[in-house]
C-alpha cells in the first residue's frame, strides 16, 4: 500500500509544542476518565434524593457541586452525565464521518453526474435548518437514544463529504493510484486499500470538530426535554435546573460548564490537529 | 460609462437572481421528499400522524382528510398529490390552533425572522471588528483577548448562554426583561412599543448571535492576515497611503469574501439556532410553535415548519449571494 | 549637484527564528536624472529586498534595514518618520511590481486605483480625478482609455493591468521609478512594449529609474548601467556596454553565458553556472560565489573579497580578477 508518510514524531512533537491543543487533550483524558469511572466514582444512583434540596456549592462538604431542587448531588449527576453526553458525541461522529465518508469518497472518485448528485444532496442537508430536521426526526421516530444519533448524524456529514470528496479529487490521479489501476485493481480496493489511508487525516482532524457538534446539537435536543428519558446527559441538566434560575442558578450554570469545557477541549484538539497537519499555515 | 457598468452590474445580479431561483426548485423539491419520506417511516399510517392528539373522532372529518390525502392511492401518487398540495401552500390544518398550518406558522414567522436579522447582524458587526483588531494588532493582548473570548463563545451552548445571560441581566441587576417580545400590558404603539420590543430583543440577540460573531472573529482574523500578504496590498503601500487607510480600503473588503460565503452556508443553522433561543426567551417565534407542535405530536405543523424553514433559509442564501457579488466583482454569471 | 538617487552602503538584514540573514550586506549604487540602473542577477540575490528597502516597503518583522543611508534628492529616507514616508512613496518615488495582475486590487475598479494616488498627495480632489485617470491612461497607450476607467482587473489582460499599474506609479511625476521585473510576467510581445513605453516615458520626464531584473537580455535594450548582485552583495558595476563586451567577475561571465539570444525563450536555469544561489543562512566563510565559482582559488574559500576599481567607472569583486 502507498502511503504519503507524515513523520509521526514530527506530527506529535508538532501538537505538543501547542499548548492549548495539549491542555485540551489532557482535559478531554480526564472528562472521559471521569465518564468511565463513573460507577467506581459514585456508585450510588445520580437520580437519588441523597440530601436536602437546593444547597449551594461548597455549602455542604459531602456535596461539593451543591444538590438540585430534589436533593440529588450534582457532582454524581455531572460525572454520570458525562457517559450519556460523550456516548452520544462519539457515536453520532461515528455515524457522521461513516456516512460522510462513504459518501465523499464515491463523488470525489467517481466525479460526473455521481458527484453532481452528491453535492446537490449535500446542498439540500444544509438547506433544510438542522436542529429543526433533528426534532423532527426524533419526534416522528422517537425519543430514544438510537434515533438521537443516527438523527445528529444526518444533519452532520455533509462537511465530511465535502472534505472527503476534495481529498479523494486530488488524490485520485496521482501517479500510485494510476499504478494500481494499471495493475488491474479494481475501483473498491483503490478506494478502501490506496486513497482512503492517504485522505483519512485531515477528515479525521474534522470529525473531532464534529464530536464537539455532536455534544452541542445532543445537549440542545435534551434541553428542550426531548432526549431519552432514561439518560441524564448535561443538556437535561441545563433545562431541568431552568426553573430555578431565580434561587439557584448554579444547578444550571454547573453543567452547562462542563458541556462548554468539552467542547472547548475538542476545539482545541482539533485546531491543535490541523496545526499540526499543515504546519505552513501555522507559521504565517 | 458609470451607467453604464451599474447596468451591466444590475443585469448580472438579474441572471445570478433567475439561476439561484431555477436551482432551488429542485432544492425544495428535495425537502418536501424527505419530508414525505420521514411521514413513510413514521410508526402508525399517516392519518393517525395527522390526526393523532388532536382527538379528530368525528367520521366525516376522518373521511375528508382520507381524501384529502388519498390514503388510498399507492405511494407514489400519494407523494404526488402532497407535492401539489404543498405547491399551492396547502399544509394541511391544525387543529390545535383550529386554522391552516400556513396560516399559524406565518403568524409567527416575522418574530423569528426579527431575531434571526438582529443576531446575523449583531454577529457579523461584532465578529468582524473583533477579527480587525485581532489582525491589525496581531501577537498583542488584544488578538489574545479575541481569541480567548472567540473560544470560549464558540463553545457555549447558546440555551446555556441565554439563561446566563437571563440570570445576570434580568435576575441580578434587573436591567432586562426575562422573556417574551413585548410588555405585557402593552405599552402602547409607535415609537414606544418598538423600543419595548427592541428592549426584549437584546438578550436573545447576544445569545443566538455571540456563537457566530465568534466565528466570524476567528474566520475574520485569519482572512485579513492573508489578504494583508497579497502583492496589490504592497502595491497600494507603495502609492503612499497610511497602513490603517491600505487596511480600511484594500484589505477589509478583500477579506470579508469568505465571511459571506460561510454566513450563506449557515443560514439554516442561524434558523435551526433562533429555535432554541426562542424557547428559552418565550420568543413568540416559530421556535415555540415548533416546540408546541412536537410536544404535542402535531406532524402537519412540524412539517410544515421544515418545509417553510427551508425556503426561508433559500431565500437567505440568495440574499448572500447577491451581496458576494455585490463585493466581488469577479463572480461572473455563465 | 546632488542626484536624484544615492544609496550608500545600504544593509538589511532579515531577523527569522532561523538566525539572521544578511539579505541586503552594503550596496551602494547611483541613479542619475533619465539614467537607468539595472539591478541583475538569479532570484533570491536580494535585488527586491534592495528596492523594497529603498522604499522603506519591507515587511516588518521579519526584515529591518540595519545600515546605511538612501538620498533621495539629498534627503535619507532611512531615518524618516514614517508619516513623512507616506508623502513620499508614490509622490517622489514610485514603484512598478512583477505581476501585474496580482498587483491589482481585485475588488475595486481601475479609475478608483489610479485616483487613490492623486488624492493620497492632494494632486486633485475626487471631481477632476476622472479626467486626469483617463489622461494617465492615454498616456500609458491603453487602448480604449475610456472604456477601462470602470473595468475591474480581471477584466483587463496582464500588458492592460501593467498599464495601469505603471499609470499609477507615475501619476504624481515621481523623480525616481522602480521597476521590479516588470515584464517578466508578461509575454514577448508585450514585454517589448511595456518596455518600449517604459523608456518613453523616462525619457520625457527625466526620471532616474532601477530596472530589476534576471534577463540580460532585457538589459542589454534598457539599461545605461548595471550592478551585478549575489547574495545580497554588489559583485560587479559597469557601464552596459563595457559589461557585455568584457564581463570581469565569474557570475557575470556566467550569466551573460546563460542568456539566450534575445528572442528565444528564455532559459530559467543558468546552464554555465552549476549549482544554486546559497540560502542567506547558509553562506560560505569566504566569496558566496566561491561554490559554484569556475575560477576558484584557496584565498576566495575563507576570504571575501572586497570591491576594486580596474577601470574607472567600473567596480568588482573578486580576487581572480585581480590577480588578473
Amino acid at each position: 500500500m502507498a502511503r504519503i508518510e507524515i513523520p509521526r514524531f514530527e506530527f506529535v512533537a508538532r501538537f505538543a509544542r501547542n499548548r492549548g491543543a495539549l491542555v485540551g487533550a489532557v482535559l478531554i483524558f480526564l472528562v472521559a476518565l471521569t465518564a468511565v469511572l463513573a460507577p467506581v466514582l459514585f456508585p450510588t444512583d445520580p437520580l437519588r434524593i441523597v440530601g436536602a434540596p437546593e444547597l449551594w456549592p461548597g455549602e455542604d462538604p459531602d456535596f461539593p457541586l451543591g444538590t438540585d431542587s430534589l436533593g440529588r448531588d450534582i457532582l454524581s449527576m455531572i460525572v454520570h452525565g458525562a457517559r450519556a453526553t460523550l456516548l452520544i458525541g462519539l457515536c453520532a461522529s461515528a455515524v457522521a464521518t461513516l456516512i460522510g465518508v462513504t459518501i465523499g469518497a464515491i463523488a470525489g472518485y467517481f466525479g460526473g453526474w455521481v458527484d453532481e448528485i452528491v453535492m446537490r444532496t449535500a446542498e439540500l442537508f444544509q438547506t433544510i435548518p438542522n436542529l429543526i430536521f433533528v426534532l423532527t426526526i426524533v419526534v416522528i421516530l422517537g425519543s430514544t437514544l438510537a434515533n438521537i444519533v443516527i438523527a445528529i448524524g444526518i444533519v452532520s456529514w455533509t462537511s465530511i463529504a465535502r472534505m472527503t470528496r476534495a481529498e479523494f479529487l486530488a488524490l485520485r490521479d496521482r501517479e500510485f493510484v494510476q499504478a494500481c489501476r494499471a495493475m488491474g485493481m479494481g475501483n473498491g480496493g483503490i478506494i478502501l486499500g490506496e486513497i482512503l489511508p492517504n485522505a483519512l487525516p485531515p477528515v479525521i482532524v474534522l470529525s473531532s470538530l464534529v464530536v464537539a457538534g455532536a455534544i452541542l446539537f445532543e445537549s440542545a435536543v435534551s434541553f428542550l426535554g426531548l432526549g431519552d428519558p432514561n439518560v441524564a446527559s448535561w443538556g437535561r441538566l441545563v433545562g431541568d435546573g431552568r426553573q430555578l434560575i431565580r434561587s439557584s442558578w448554579y444547578i444550571c450554570a454547573i453543567p452547562g460548564v462542563a458541556i462548554m469545557v468539552t467542547v472547548l477541549c475538542l476545539n482545541l484538539i482539533g485546531d491543535g490537529l490541523n496545526d499540526a497537519l499543515n504546519p505552513k499555515l501555522r507559521d504565517r | 460609462m458609470a451607467a453604464v457598468a451599474a447596468g451591466s452590474r444590475g443585469r448580472a445580479a438579474l441572471r445570478l437572481l433567475r439561476r439561484r431561483l431555477i436551482q432551488a426548485v429542485p432544492l425544495m423539491l428535495g425537502v418536501v421528499v424527505i419530508n414525505f419520506c420521514l411521514i413513510q417511516l413514521a410508526p402508525g399510517s399517516f392519518l393517525d400522524l395527522m390526526t393523532a392528539e388532536n382527538q379528530v373522532s368525528d367520521p366525516a372529518t376522518i373521511e375528508l382528510l382520507r381524501k384529502t390525502y388519498g390514503l388510498d392511492d399507492p405511494v407514489w401518487l400519494q407523494l404526488v398529490k402532497y407535492i401539489w398540495a404543498l405547491m399551492q401552500f396547502d399544509f394541511g390544518f391544525s387543529y390545535r390552533q383550529n386554522m391552516p398550518v400556513i396560516q399559524a406558522i406565518s403568524v409567527h414567522l416575522p418574530a423569528t425572522l426579527l431575531l434571526m436579522v438582529s443576531s446575523i447582524t449583531l454577529a457579523l458587526a461584532v465578529g468582524v471588528a473583533a477579527g480587525v483588531v485581532a489582525s491589525v494588532k496581531v501577537r498583542t493582548v488584544w488578538d489574545s483577548l479575541v481569541s480567548i473570548a472567540a473560544m470560549f463563545f464558540f463553545a457555549a451552548p447558546s440555551f446555556w448562554l441565554g439563561i446566563m445571560l437571563i440570570v445576570l441581566f434580568s435576575v441580578k441587576l434587573g436591567w432586562l426583561p426575562v422573556g417574551g417580545m413585548a410588555t405585557i400590558g402593552g405599552v402602547g404603539g409607535g415609537v414606544a412599543g418598538v423600543l419595548d420590543i427592541l428592549h426584549h430583543l437584546i438578550l436573545p440577540t447576544l445569545a443566538l448571535g455571540l456563537f457566530y460573531a465568534a466565528i466570524y472573529a476567528r474566520v475574520m482574523r485569519s482572512s485579513m492576515l492573508e489578504v494583508a500578504q497579497l502583492d496589490f496590498v504592497r502595491t497600494a503601500r507603495a502609492k503612499g497611503l497610511s497602513r490603517n487607510r491600505v487596511t480600511v480600503s484594500h484589505v477589509l473588503r478583500n477579506a470579508l469574501l469568505p465571511v459571506v460565503t460561510i454566513l450563506g452556508v449557515q443560514m439554516g443553522t442561524v434558523l435551526a439556532g433562533s429555535v432554541v433561543i426562542e424557547s428559552v426567551f418565550s420568543w413568540p417565534g416559530i421556535g415555540s410553535l415548533l416546540f408546541d407542535s412536537v410536544s404535542s405530536r402535531n406532524y402537519p405543523v412540524v412539517l410544515g415548519i421544515m418545509v417553510l424553514g427551508s425556503l426561508v433559509v433559500i431565500a437567505a442564501n440568495i440574499a448572500v449571494d447577491l451581496v458576494y457579488m455585490w463585493l466581488d466583482p469577479r463572480i461572473e454569471i455563465r | 549637484m546632488t542626484l536624484p538617487l544615492e544609496v550608500t552602503d545600504l544593509s538589511t538584514t532579515l531577523f527569522t527564528r532561523r538566525g539572521e540573514m544578511k539579505a541586503v550586506d552594503g550596496l551602494s549604487l547611483a541613479v542619475d536624472a533619465g539614467e537607468t540602473v539595472a539591478l541583475v542577477g538569479e532570484s533570491g540575490c536580494g535585488k527586491s529586498l534592495s528596492a523594497l528597502s529603498i522604499m522603506r516597503l519591507l515587511p516588518d518583522p521579519p526584515a529591518r534595514i540595519v545600515g546605511g543611508a538612501v538620498a533621495l534628492n539629498g534627503r535619507d529616507l532611512v531615518t524618516l518618520p514614517e508619516e513623512v514616508m507616506l508623502a513620499i512613496r508614490g509622490k517622489e518615488i514610485g514603484m512598478i511590481f512583477q505581476d501585474p495582475m496580482s498587483s491589482l486590487n481585485p475588488v475595486t475598479t481601475v479609475e478608483k486605483q489610479i485616483a487613490e494616488v492623486l488624492m493620497a498627495h492632494g494632486e486633485l480632489g475626487r471631481g477632476q480625478a476622472r479626467a486626469r485617470v483617463h489622461e494617465l491612461l492615454e498616456l500609458v497607450g491603453m487602448p480604449d482609455a475610456a472604456r477601462r476607467l470602470d473595468a475591474y482587473p480581471h477584466q483587463l489582460s496582464g500588458g492592460m493591468c501593467q498599464r495601469v499599474m505603471i499609470a499609477m506609479a507615475i501619476a504624481c511625476s515621481p523623480s525616481v521609478l522602480i521597476a521590479d521585473e516588470p515584464t517578466t510576467a508578461l509575454d514577448v510581445t508585450v514585454q517589448a512594449q511595456v518596455l518600449a513605453l517604459l523608456k518613453r516615458l523616462q525619457a520625457d520626464a527625466g526620471m532616474a529609474m532601477i530596472f530589476i531584473t534576471h534577463d540580460l537580455g532585457v538589459v542589454a535594450e534598457t539599461a545605461d548601467r548595471v550592478v551585478v548582485m549575489y547574495a545580497g552583495r554588489k559583485v560587479e558595476e559597469a557601464s552596459v556596454d563595457a559589461l557585455f563586451e568584457t564581463p570581469l567577475h565569474p557570475y557575470t561571465v556566467g550569466l551573460i553565458g546563460a542568456t539566450p539570444v534575445p528572442g528565444a525563450a528564455r532559459a530559467d536555469r543558468l546552464a554555465d553556472i552549476p549549482g544554486m544561489v546559497p540560502p542567506l543562512n547558509a553562506l560560505p566563510q569566504g566569496c558566496a560565489f566561491a561554490p559554484r565559482c569556475a575560477r576558484v582559488m584557496e584565498r576566495c574559500r575563507h576570504e571575501r573579497p572586497a570591491l576594486t576599481r580596474p577601470a574607472p567607472d567600473r567596480l568588482v569583486a573578486c580576487f581572480a580578477v585581480e590577480q588578473g
